[in-house]
């Protein structure tokens, strides 16, 4: 059986090790969102960058016109899971008519999505150019389910431009309204 | 400008031929324009949103008549509130500045497409356009 001061200074030192462990793998990451997405919107992207990425695998122009577009839908995402996407976890709680001081984070966020609106059409607009290539590679090599995809992926877009993009502000103006003042 | 006037009249011509009395104006856009070469474009531009078939809405409208008829008119399409209050009509000029800069021309387009920049392209595309009807 070991001394007292010396379990104390492994378990110490265990301690330590599990913390810079931690640290030292948190900080070669990327940041991680801060908060977290609804879980419909994370399945979704999940299989959107799943179905993109076994289309890098296709011969040929889908290939690549594929790997061009993960690119881009991965930095999208990466985007809208850093602060386009989260406020609309609060609707759930919106909608049955409570609303708590500790909702203040998704403010920022909304003011984000706000000013940077023009900027994130602009990458709906590069996501269009990337699936009407990846359409007419499909086209080309009749590959019905990259056809499939670019399809779908343009209404995913709009989705975003016409519910998702708008509710984020609306949330971010009732917020305003809501919180007690100094909030 | 003398050919401009000569298509315009031969124009004139063939609608009084065909027992319609009603000008048709066709741009020096359009009349320029290759639809063949256009068909091209649209399909590596706009085919992804739009369909050259009557009633056929995708993401964007149908572009079935498109040339010549008003903005945001067609059925079952439920247009941008930029759109809705536009009040165009779709001819080659309309159309040419549009699809040049599309956000330029009707800030809060929910259109994601950033524009044809190449004037060749727009007008094949848009002498393309003139011809689904």
């Amino acid at each position: 059986m070991r001394s007292r001061p010396a379990a104390t200074r492994s378990l110490a030192a265990l301690a330590f090790g599990v913390w810079l462990g931690w640290h030292g793998s948190a900080l070669a990451q990327p940041a991680a969102p801060t908060h977290e997405i609804p879980q419909s919107l994370r399945i979704e992207h999940q299989e959107t960058i799943e179905r993109l990425t076994l289309l890098t695998h296709h011969a040929g122009a889908v290939g690549a016109e594929a790997r061009k577009a993960l690119t881009l839908f991965r930095a999208h995402i990466a985007r809208e899971e850093a602060f386009i996407l989260p406020p609309l976890t609060l609707l759930p709680e919106l909608a049955d008519g409570t609303v708590t001081p500790d909702m203040k984070w998704a403010l920022a966020m909304c003011d984000r999505v706000k000013s940077e609106r023009e900027q994130i059409f602009q990458e709906h607009t590069q996501i269009t150019d990337a699936m009407n290539a990846l359409a007419a590679a499909a086209r080309t090599a009749h590959d019905k389910v990259a056809q499939e995809f670019a399809e779908a992926a343009v209404g995913d877009s709009l989705n975003d431009v016409e519910l998702l993009e708008p509710m984020v502000l609306v949330i971010g103006e009732y917020l305003r309204t809501k919180l007690p003042a100094g909030q | 400008m003398q050919v401009h006037r000569s298509i315009v009249t031969l124009a004139w011509l063939l609608a009084a031929a065909g027992g319609a009395m009603l000008p048709v104006a066709i741009s020096p856009a359009a009349a320029a324009g290759d639809p063949a070469a256009g068909k091209q474009v649209f399909e590596t531009a706009c085919s992804i949103c739009h369909s050259p078939q009557q009633g056929h809405n995708m993401v964007g409208p149908s572009l079935f008549g498109v040339v010549g008829r008003k903005s945001a008119s067609v059925d079952g399409y439920n247009y941008s509130p930029a759109f809705k209050t536009l009040g165009v009509t779709w001819d080659e000029a309309t159309l040419d500045k549009y699809l040049a800069g599309p956000r330029a021309m009707v800030p809060g387009t929910k259109m994601t497409y950033g524009g044809l920049k190449d004037d060749t392209k727009r007008a094949n595309l848009i002498a393309y356009l003139a011809t689904l009807k």
